[in-house]
C-alpha cells in the first residue's frame, strides 16, 4: 500500500500520548533541579495530570480502526490503546507510592521524570512496528528504569543492583538488536509487515537464530529464565515503588512487543515458537517459584514470584496463534498482575519505610499493627496465589484455558503443580502477618500516596475478580492488532 | 430467595466488620442474627421445594464471564437442600457455641459467615467455574480460623490444610476446565455437561478428567492416601472449626463425588469402579482402625471421620457400578444421608470433645472417666451422638450405612463384608470411647468438672435433637434427597 504508506507519514495525531508525556518530562529536568521545600512535590503533580490526559487520548484507540502511521512504523491500532493504559495505569499507581516513599527528599522531583520517561518508552514499545524503532524503545524503557532503582545515590545495595541492572540489560539488548539485523538482513526491511510477508523463503536456520537472539531483549524485560539473571538483586536493591515499577512497566511493554512481533513478523510457524515459548514459560514458572521459596527478603521472594508469574503469562502467549482466548487471557492477566503486584509493592514500601528492612520480621504481626496494609497485602498474595474471587484467579483460569485449547495441556497441568507449590510461599507471607503477635508495635506509615496507591490496586483486584468482564472485555479490545 | 440464602451470611460479615471495635457482644450478637436469618432463608427454600419438581429448583442465572460462558448460574435439588440446611444450623450452633468467647472477635464472626457463603453457593451452583470459586471461599477462611485460633501446632496444620486442599483444588480446575473445553459450545453449566456427558467416548481424556477430579474431591472427602491433612487440620482447628471443618467442608468433596464426579461421567466412574471401591474400602478400615490406636479424643473423632465419609465414595461407586436404578438410588441415597448425618454427629461430637478440653485443659483419654456421675447431662449427650456415629438404629448413622450396605450387597458379597467389618470396627471405636470415659472412676488427680453451661447445652443438645429426628422420622430427610436421586440414577 504505497499510498496508504505515504498519506500517513507525520500523522502527529498517533502519538499524542506519547508527545505529552515526553513533553512533559523534558519541560520537568530543569524545574526537579530547581526545586526546594514544598515545590519538589510541583513535578509529580504534573506528572500525574500528563499521565491522566495520556489515559484521555489514548483510550479512544481502543475502538479505533487499526492505522498505520509515520510511513507504516508506527500502529494505531486497539493492541495499542490497551497496553498503553495499562502502562498509564501502571505509571500512575507507581507515582502515587513513589511520591509517597520520596516526601520531602530531592529524589520526590527527581522520580516523576524517569517514571514518564520509561513510561514513554513502554508506550512506543507497544506501538512500533519497525525493527529500528523497537530497539530504541526498549532503551527507552530500560534506562529511566535504571535511574529508578538508582534513585538513592548513596545506597550500596541501589548501586549495586543498578550495575548488574545495567550490565545485564545492555548486553541483552545489544544481542537483541544483532538479532534483528539477521531479520533484516533476509529481508531487506525494517518494517514488520513486510518481514512478515517476506520470510517465507528465507532459510528456517536463520530465522530460528534470529527469533532466538529476539528473545533475548525480550526475555530480559520480561524476565523469563534464563535472562532473569539480574531481576532478584535489582529488586532487593531498588526502594519498593522502584521495584514495583520495574516489576510490572517493563514486563507489560515487552509482552506487548513480543506479541506484535510474534504475530506481525513471525506468522505460519516459519519458527516453531509456540513449543519454544512453552518449554520457557514451564522453565520459567517453575524455576521462579522453586527460587521464591527459600528467600527471606520479601522485595527478592516478589521478584522471583513475578518471574513465575512472568511464565504463567507466557503460557498464553505460546498459544496466541491457536486460539482467539489467548490474546485476552494475556491481557486481562497483565492487568490482574499489575493490580496484585503494585499492592504488594506499595505495602512493602510501607514495611521498608517503618522498620527499615523488608524480611519477615519486619511484617510479623503486621495484621496487629496495620491492619489495613496487613488485609491489602494479604489479598494481593492471594490473588497472585489465583484465589477467587480475586483477579489472580480470573487471569489464571483465562491463561490455563488458553494453553490447553492451544493444544498444550501438558503445560497447563506444570502450571496448575506450580500454582499450588506457589500457595507455599505467598501462604507463609500472609501466616507471618495473621499467625505471630508483632515484635513491635509501630505505626504504619500513613501517607496518602500509599494509600491511594494501595486503595486503587487493591480495588481493582477485587472488582476484576469478582466481575471478570470488566477488564476481558477491554482485553478483548485490545487484541485486534494492524496486521 | 436462593441468591439471598448464599449472600446474608457474608453480607453480615461484613456489617459485623464495620462495628466498633469494644463491643465483641454487639459482634457475637450481630453473628449470630445473621446465622439465624440464614436458617429462616434455608428454611424458607426448604418449605417452597417441591419434592417432585426436580433438582434445578429455585433457579436463578445471570451473566457472569460471558466470554468463555461461565454464568452465575444456582439451583437447588433435594442433596443441596440438605446440606444448605445443614450448613445453616451448624453455622448457627456454632454461633452460640463460641457466643462471647474467643478474641479478635471481628474477624472470627466475618470468616465463619464468610465460610457459610462459600458452603451454600457450593451446593446450589449449577456452573462449574462458580462451583470452584465457592469451594476456595470455603477454603481461605478455614485456613485463617486454623492458623489464628488453633491450638499448638497450629500453623504447620493451617499450611498443610491449604497446601493440600489447594492441590487437590487446582487438579479438579483442570478437569473443569477439560470437561468445558469437551462441550460444543464450550460452557460451565453443569446442567448441560450433565445432559451431554461429553467425554463419554474418550476413553483416555475421560480418564484423566475422571483422576483430576477424584483428586479434588478426594482431599476433601478424604479418601486414604489423600487424607493425610486431615488429622493435623481436626485437631489443631478450634472447636468451632472443627465443627466445621468436619461437619461441612468434608461434604464439599462428597457433594462433588455425588453431584458433579457421578452424573457427569458415569461410565468413566464405573470403568474404575473396582479402584474406587477399593479406596472407599481401604478408606473405611482405616479410619476405624487409626481411630481405635489413638488415645487423643480429638484426634480419634478426626479419624472416625474418614471411616464416615468412606460411606460416600463406596455409595457413588457402588451407584456407577450396578444396573439396577432401584440399587443406584439405594446407594446414592445412603451416601447422602451419610453426609448429612455424618454432619450432625461429628459435628456434636467435636463441640463435647471441646467442652471436655475446655473444662479439663487435656483431651487424653485416660485423664478422664466416670463422667456420667459428674456430669449427667454432657455424659447423655455424648452417648447419644456416640451411639448415633457407631450406627445405632433410631438414630441417624444407621438409616445411612444400612442403605449403603444394602446397595453394596447387590454388587457382591464381598463389598459388603468388608464394610461390615469397618462398621464393626467404628462401633468398637465408640463403645471403647464411652467405656472409658463414662464409664469408670476418675483417675485420681483429676479435677471436678463443672457442669454444662446453656449455651453449651443448646448446641450440642440441637445436633442430638436433630439425629434423633432424622433416625425416628428419616422420611423427613429422605423425602428431598430421594427426588434427586431419582434424577441422578437415571444415566
Amino acid at each position: 500500500m504505497p499510498e496508504a504508506a505515504s498519506m500517513s507519514c507525520m500523522d502527529l495525531g498517533a502519538v499524542v500520548p506519547e508527545m505529552v508525556l515526553a513533553g512533559l518530562a523534558l519541560a520537568l529536568v530543569p524545574i526537579a533541579g530547581w526545586a526546594r521545600g514544598p515545590w519538589r512535590r510541583f513535578p509529580a503533580w504534573v506528572a500525574l495530570l500528563g499521565l491522566l490526559i495520556a489515559m484521555g487520548v489514548t483510550a479512544p484507540m481502543l475502538i479505533a480502526a487499526p492505522r498505520e502511521a509515520f510511513c507504516g512504523t508506527y500502529a494505531v491500532d486497539p493492541f495499542r490503546g490497551f497496553y498503553q493504559l495499562v502502562i498509564e495505569a501502571g505509571a500512575i499507581i507507581t507515582l502515587f507510592a513513589l511520591a509517597a516513599h520520596f516526601r520531602g527528599t530531592e529524589q520526590e522531583a527527581q522520580a516523576p521524570i524517569a517514571l514518564l520517561m520509561a513510561s514513554v518508552g513502554g508506550m512506543g514499545l507497544a506501538a512500533a512496528t519497525d525493527l529500528g524503532l523497537i530497539v530504541l524503545f526498549l532503551q527507552m524503557v530500560s534506562f529511566p528504569s535504571y535511574l529508578l532503582v538508582l534513585l538513592v545515590r548513596s545506597d550500596k545495595p541501589a548501586q549495586e543492583a543498578t550495575f548488574k541492572y545495567f550490565l545485564y540489560g545492555a548486553a541483552a539488548l545489544a544481542v537483541m538488536a544483532y538479532g534483528l539485523t539477521f531479520l533484516f538482513g533476509l529481508t531487506g526491511s525494517l518494517n514488520l509487515r513486510i518481514i512478515g510477508t517476506s520470510l517465507a523463503g528465507a532459510d528456517r536456520a536463520w530465522i530460528a537464530l534470529a527469533f532466538g537472539l529476539v528473545l533475548v531483549g525480550y526475555g530480559f524485560e520480561m524476565t523469563l529464565v534464563p535472562f532473569h539473571v539480574w531481576a532478584p538483586d535489582a529488586f532487593q536493591g531498588a526502594t519498593a515503588p522502584a521495584s514495583g515499577f520495574v516489576s510490572v512497566v517493563p514486563k507489560v511493554a515487552a509482552f506487548a512487543g513480543l506479541l506484535r512481533l510474534l504475530l506481525e513478523a513471525l506468522p505460519h510457524n516459519l519458527v516453531p515458537w509456540p513449543a519454544m515459548l512453552a518449554i520457557i514459560a514451564a522453565v520459567t514458572m517453575s524455576f521462579g517459584n522453586l527460587m521464591a521459596l527459600r528467600q527471606t527478603s520479601l522485595k527478592r521472594l516478589l521478584a522471583y514470584s513475578s518471574i513465575a508469574q512472568a511464565g504463567y503469562m507466557l503460557m498464553a502467549v505460546a498459544a496466541a496463534e491457536r486460539t482467539p482466548s489467548a490474546m485476552p487471557a494475556v491481557g486481562y492477566y497483565l492487568v490482574a498482575y499489575l493490580c496484585m503486584n503494585l499492592a504488594a509493592f506499595a505495602v512493602l514500601a510501607q514495611v521498608e519505610r517503618m522498620f527499615g528492612r523488608d524480611d519477615y520480621v519486619a511484617i510479623r504481626g503486621l495484621g496487629r499493627c496495620a491492619p489495613w496494609s496487613a488485609a491489602a497485602l494479604a489479598l494481593a498474595l492471594l490473588s497472585l496465589a489465583g484465589i477467587p474471587p480475586l483477579a489472580g484467579f480470573a487471569g489464571k483460569v483465562f491463561l490455563l484455558m488458553a494453553a490447553i485449547a492451544g493444544g498444550f495441556a501438558w503445560l497447563a497441568v506444570v502450571a496448575a503443580l506450580n500454582m499450588a507449590l506457589a500457595l507455599y510461599y505467598y501462604a507463609a507471607i500472609v501466616a507471618e502477618m495473621y499467625f505471630h503477635e508483632p515484635e513491635r508495635t509501630k505505626a504504619v506509615a500513613a501517607r496518602a500516596g500509599y494509600a491511594w496507591a494501595i486503595g486503587l490496586c487493591t480495588a481493582g483486584t477485587i472488582a476484576f475478580g469478582a466481575i471478570p468482564t470488566l477488564a476481558l472485555s477491554v482485553a478483548q479490545l485490545g487484541s485486534s492488532m494492524l496486521r | 430467595m436462593l441468591t439471598t440464602t448464599i449472600f446474608l451470611p457474608l453480607l453480615t460479615g461484613l456489617v459485623v466488620l464495620t462495628l466498633p471495635h469494644n463491643r465483641p457482644d454487639l459482634v457475637r450478637g450481630t453473628a449470630l442474627v445473621g446465622a439465624v436469618l440464614t436458617l429462616i432463608a434455608a428454611i424458607i427454600l426448604w418449605v417452597g421445594f417441591d419434592p417432585s419438581g426436580g433438582n434445578l429448583q429455585w433457579r436463578m442465572t445471570a451473566p457472569w464471564i460471558p466470554a468463555i460462558g461461565a454464568s452465575y448460574d444456582i439451583a437447588i435439588g433435594g442433596i443441596s437442600l440438605a446440606l444448605i440446611l445443614l450448613t445453616a444450623v451448624l453455622l448457627t450452633v456454632v454461633m452460640v457455641y463460641v457466643f462471647g468467647e474467643r478474641d479478635r472477635a471481628h474477624a472470627h464472626a466475618f470468616l465463619f459467615l464468610l465460610l457459610g457463603t462459600g458452603l451454600i453457593g457450593l451446593f446450589a451452583a449449577q456452573d462449574l467455574l462458580l462451583f470452584y470459586l465457592f469451594f476456595e471461599v470455603g477454603l481461605v477462611p478455614m485456613y485463617f480460623i486454623v492458623g489464628i485460633w488453633g491450638g499448638e501446632r497450629r500453623r504447620y496444620a493451617a499450611l498443610k490444610f491449604f497446601l493440600y486442599t489447594r492441590a487437590g483444588s487446582l487438579a479438579m480446575l483442570l478437569g473443569f476446565l477439560a470437561l468445558y473445553l469437551a462441550m460444543e459450545p464450550h460452557t460451565f453449566s453443569l446442567p448441560a455437561i450433565i445432559t451431554a456427558k461429553p467425554l463419554a467416548h474418550a476413553p483416555l481424556a475421560s480418564a484423566l478428567v475422571f483422576f483430576a477430579l477424584l483428586i479434588g474431591f478426594g482431599v476433601k472427602l478424604p479418601i486414604v492416601p489423600l487424607h493425610n491433612w486431615l488429622p493435623d487440620a481436626h485437631v489443631e482447628a478450634p472447636t468451632e472449626g472443627s465443627v466445621v471443618l468436619a461437619g461441612l467442608q468434608l461434604k464439599m468433596g462428597g457433594y462433588g463425588l455425588v453431584a458433579i464426579l457421578l452424573p457427569a461421567m458415569p461410565e468413566t466412574v464405573a470403568r474404575f469402579g473396582w479402584l474406587l471401591v477399593i479406596i472407599a474400602l481401604l478408606s473405611l478400615l482405616y479410619g476405624a482402625l487409626a481411630a481405635l490406636a489413638q488415645s487423643d479424643m480429638k484426634r480419634l473423632v478426626a479419624y472416625t471421620s474418614i471411616n464416615h465419609m468412606a460411606y460416600v465414595a463406596l455409595g457413588v461407586a457402588v451407584a456407577a457400578m450396578t444396573g439396577s436404578v432401584a440399587a443406584r438410588q439405594l446407594a446414592l441415597n445412603g451416601a447422602a444421608v451419610q453426609m448429612v448425618s455424618h454432619g450432625v454427629l461429628t459435628g456434636g461430637m467435636f463441640l463435647m470433645v471441646g467442652m471436655l478440653q475446655h473444662r479439663a485443659g487435656t483431651r487424653e483419654i485416660d485423664r478422664f472417666g466416670g463422667l456420667i456421675g459428674s456430669m449427667p447431662a454432657f455424659s447423655g449427650l455424648f452417648g447419644l451422638l456416640a451411639f448415633g456415629s457407631l450406627g445405632l438404629p433410631g438414630l441417624s448413622g444407621f438409616i445411612a450405612e444400612f442403605q449403603v450396605i444394602g446397595a453394596a450387597l447387590q454388587l457382591s458379597l464381598w463389598v459388603a463384608a468388608v464394610t461390615v467389618l469397618g462398621l464393626i470396627l467404628a462401633t468398637g471405636v465408640y463403645l471403647l470411647l464411652m467405656a472409658r470415659t463414662l464409664m469408670g472412676t476418675p483417675p485420681p488427680g483429676a479435677d471436678a468438672l463443672t457442669a454444662l453451661s446453656s449455651r453449651e447445652a443448646w448446641s450440642a443438645g440441637t445436633l442430638a435433637a436433630l439425629s434423633v429426628l432424622i433416625g425416628i422420622l428419616p422420611a423427613v430427610l429422605i423425602a428431598a434427597v430421594d427426588s434427586a436421586t431419582r434424577i441422578l440414577a437415571q444415566f
